[in-house]
């Protein structure tokens, strides 16, 4: 306590933002867990609800948060040297870290407004369907305490995950019976189990405490259903592969603190929870319009950007003829199905015909990628380019292949029959959007996770490497051709999956639904939400998705379909203007942009590695 | 053959076109030695060395590599990432790094490309992905403890000062685990401390590692402290080649290069 010492503030800037949240993460707690709110006056609910008695707990609860916080990061930042600077393991420490993390994720309750709102208004501004909720009762329903709880819930087992690995970075806070292996994947097991509780949207009528009565009703429905016991054995198996994977772990410091830039945060691991619940959720809660329009364009622009991603963003190939392959796709099943001229040897199920399209478009794609990858950028995008019309007058003119410009036969159903699974989708049956928005849903979510894991690894970033620059890639052996056509095949077989998807939907296939413009759109609908970002291709699909059907159904200005393109045309030069990297760019993309701008390298989407001087 | 020769170029010629940037050049790389390659702007160094790795294909001559060791060396028609799976690794004259990239991912890259793992396993984190990512995590961190840039690990490679890029592109040709290294004017631009460092590592490559080097270099305090042999080129040919007190004594050398204008390493840095 020297006088000459600088004195230190003991509260910066930061402890009061997190404080301050804190407080305000107790109000939002007791808003949410306040009386329903009525269609009259919605906000009546949230008035009502700050002035009883239980706000003070909230914000008790908020202030106690804040001190914790702000006490555990002092510590840790070798602030305050106490005699407490080394905190016990003990319960109490384990409670401490918890309510930490819960209330510094308020990032997630951040998100997940936006997303509602976004919802929200998505559905305001939809066309007027009988039956649809209007606004102030989708308010309402949202107001509901039991969808409160809902995302409290998964809030909560959010943190407990953020919660396990930050405690497993510093060892060693749980008590021994936690450690054991059998423990923890018993707790995993448990956790799949309360998912299935939670979110599982198969159940008829979901989270209605009339269907799991806790006043002596039937729990038998929910524990007989399968969905619960897959969740159930989701969690097990992950406990398992948890246990199993620390056991060859030596845990150097060094490469802890390597990984965290390899890892995606805490945070945005609470950002893809929240994601998923959206995904499973929002759709429920739209008009039955909106249901269609979500499979039928936002999904498969989804499904297709996902793919191109890979190829454009990822690999920096420009490649104008991505739609040949979602045709490709398409045709196969309708041949597997019988729906074309020529008959199959066998019908197959559109579940059935999805390897094999996948199989048939990559091999399209190494056939076509091989001797074209070899050239560069700009003639690689005419000969793409000129593919994708090939396939297109193939589709057209091979009358007794494809049906030609009349169209195909009817495609059969998705069905899957085997003890305890029966499902029959009919693409042409009303009523069962929902259903098929599912269906992508259990095709995108594996696909979204294997695409990651892809390009945090030695692939993803080879194709980094190359992309940057191709000649000093090849001096450290890397092969360029066989990463470009590895990711000239894995986007083609993506888009031969959206095409099987999308064909069973469509019924009947018609050759311009595989014209040049579809490519253009999914390639714009890349660029506008991010090369080389999963997430921003996402973003970039439902907005511009949502974007056509707005535009289709408010005819303001004596609005064609056709028109699209120039709203499309108009949006790619705004984004190219005022924000080149897209709306939500990768790290790596969003550098490359940054070094164009000052001129170090390129960031052409071709890949073109910079002309410079090798001498 | 009773050497054992790294590189064994004979009788070399590489033209563009009217300009011939080597003309019948012949040198002889032993194995662990540390060998500089010196000579004016323009002399034909650089393409020297991309003709040893793959990426100039010359009119002429031969170079074999490793050849007492493995049967078929020959490096020319061969395409540049196979050279450099045989085991020769480079820097360039300009820096080349992936910029979008950390300090640290730079280093993997070139770590991993010598693995096994291919799309699905990367997909599906395969245990054996995941072994091999630890594995070049390990490498990857013990390279930028060897040129001193482990505090700089999750920094941006565009973002980092002149003689750190320089450090880090020979750490991520190290990665590749070559036998050989071709260094480029790694001390092009650089301070004199960064110099005297680079001399250290440079040192530390060969004797410790036993990684032979080939060196290009302007600064002659650092190539004579290094380099066990010299080669002079000027105007694509090989004017002369002995130890460092030969060459600084070679009169004909002294015309071309040393006497005259003097090394003006500032010149050609950029
Ligand atoms: N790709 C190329 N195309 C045409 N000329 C080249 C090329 N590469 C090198 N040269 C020529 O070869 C000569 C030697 O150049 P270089 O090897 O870069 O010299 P140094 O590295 O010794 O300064 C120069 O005259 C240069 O113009
Ligand atoms: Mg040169």
């Amino acid at each position: 306590m020297s006088v000459d010492e600088p004195r230190r503030t003991h509260f910066n800037k930061e402890d009061v933002r997190l404080a301050a949240t804190c407080v305000a993460s107790g109000l939002l707690l007791a808003v949410m867990t306040g009386p329903a709110g009525n269609p009259e006056s919605p906000l009546e609910a949230a008035r009502l609800s700050l002035f009883t008695g239980h706000v003070w707990g909230f914000l008790l609860f908020g202030i106690v948060v804040a001190v914790i916080s702000v006490f555990r990061r002092k510590v840790r930042n070798g602030e305050w040297q106490s005699s407490r600077a080394v905190p016990r393991r003990s319960m109490k420490a384990y409670f401490g870290d918890f309510l930490a993390s819960m209330s510094t994720s308020w990032w997630v309750a951040f998100f997940a407004l936006a997303v509602l709102l976004a919802l929200a208004i998505a559905d305001f501004t939809g066309p007027y369907v009988p039956g649809k909720l209007s606004f102030v009762q989708l308010f309402t329903q949202l107001h509901d305490t039991r969808t409160y709880g809902y995302i409290g819930f998964l809030w909560w087992i959010i943190n407990s995950i953020r919660l396990r690995r930050s405690v497993h970075a510093r060892h060693g806070v749980l008590p021994g019976f936690m450690k054991t292996p059998v423990f923890r994947i018993l707790a995993s097991a448990f956790g799949g189990f309360i998912f299935a509780f939670c979110a599982d949207p198969w159940l008829p009528e979901r989270f209605s405490f009339s269907y799991f009565k806790f006043g002596g009703g039937s729990t038998t429905a929910f524990l007989s259903h399968l969905p619960t016991w897959l969740w159930t054995a989701c969690g097990l198996l992950l406990g398992v592969r948890a246990v199993l994977g620390e056991r060859n772990k030596t845990v150097h410091a060094n490469r802890l603190r390597a990984r965290q830039f390899a890892v995606s945060s805490n945070t945005s691991i609470a950002l893809y929870g929240i994601g998923l619940f959206a995904a499973f959720e929002a759709p429920k809660f739209l008009s039955p319009f909106w249901q269609e329009a979500i499979f039928q364009q936002i999904g498969i622009f989804c499904f297709l950007a996902i793919g191109l991603n890979i190829v454009v963003g990822f690999a920096g190939l420009l490649d104008l003829g991505y739609v040949a392959f979602y045709a490709i796709g398409a045709y196969v099943n309708a041949y597997f199905s019988g729906a074309l001229p020529i008959q199959p040897p066998f019908i197959l199920n559109p579940f059935l015909s999805i390897p094999v399209a996948i199989l048939v478009a990559m091999t399209a794609g190494v056939l076509l990628g091989l001797p074209t990858l070899r050239l560069r950028g700009d003639y690689l995008a005419i000969v793409t380019l000129g593919f994708g019309e090939i396939v297109y007058v193939l589709a057209n003119n091979l009358q007794n292949l494809t049906g030609g410009a009349g169209g195909s036969g009817v495609i059969g159903n998705f069905s899957i029959n085997v003890p305890l699974v029966h499902l029959s989708l009919n693409g042409q049956a009303l009523g069962q959007d929902l259903d098929f928005y599912y269906l992508l849903l259990a095709f995108m979510i594996p696909i979204l996770i294997l695409f990651t894991s892809l390009n945090n690894s030695k692939v993803g970033r080879s194709w980094a490497a190359i992309r940057e620059d191709e000649v000093a890639a090849a001096s450290l052996g890397i092969n360029g051709l066989k990463y470009k056509v590895m990711a000239f095949a894995i986007g083609a077989s993506t888009s031969g999956v959206a095409g099987v998807l999308s064909s069973v939907k469509q019924g009947i296939l018609f050759p311009s639904n595989f014209a040049l413009q579809v490519s253009i759109t999914v390639l714009v609908l890349v660029i506008f939400g991010g090369m080389g970002s999963i997430t921003g291709v996402l973003i970039g699909s439902a907005v511009i998705g949502w974007l056509l059907q707005f535009l289709l159904f408010h005819s303001f200005i004596d609005y064609q379909d056709a028109d699209k393109y120039m709203y499309i045309g108009a949006l790619l030069i705004l984004t190219m203007i005022f924000r080149p990297q897209g709306i939500w760019p990768a790290k790596r993309r969003a550098r490359e942009f940054h070094d164009a701008e000052i001129g170090l390298g390129t960031a052409d989407a071709v890949g073109e590695p910079a002309e410079g001087p090798l001498a | 053959m009773s050497e054992d020769l790294i590189f064994d170029v004979k009788n070399v010629t590489l033209r563009f076109g009217g300009v011939t940037s080597l003309n019948d050049v012949t040198l002889e790389h032993r194995r662990g030695e540390i060998l500089a390659v010196i000579g004016p702007n323009g002399a034909g160094k650089t393409s020297l060395f991309n003709s040893l790795t793959g990426v100039y294909q010359p009119q002429k001559g031969t170079i074999d590599f490793n050849s007492a060791r493995n049967g078929s060396s020959a490096i020319i028609g061969k395409m540049p990432h196979s050279v450099a799976r045989l085991g020769i690794a480079r820097t360039f004259q300009a820096s080349r790094l992936f910029n979008a990239l950390t300090t640290f991912e730079n280093i993997k890259v070139g770590v991993e490309s010598g693995q096994k793992t291919g799309p699905i396993g990367a997909m599906l984190r395969l245990p054996r992905t995941r072994h091999e990512e630890n594995a070049s995590d390990e490498r990857a961190l013990e390279l930028l403890e060897f040129v001193g840039l482990e505090h700089r690990l999750n920094t941006m490679a565009d973002s980092l000062p002149y003689g750190d890029r320089r450090r880090l592109e020979i750490a991520r040709a190290l990665g590749t685990n070559p036998e050989v290294l071709l260094l480029d004017e790694p001390a092009a631009g650089t301070n004199p401390v960064e110099k005297q460092e680079l001399t250290n590592l440079i040192r530390k490559i060969g004797r410790d590692f036993g990684i032979s080097v080939l060196l290009i270099e302007h600064d002659m305090r650092l190539v004579m402290a290094l380099a066990e042999r010299l080669y002079v080129l000027n105007f694509g040919s090989v004017i002369a080649q002995g130890t460092p007190d030969e060459i600084r004594a070679n009169p004909t050398v002294i015309d071309a290069y040393l006497g005259s204008t003097g090394p003006d390493a500032a010149k050609e840095s950029h």
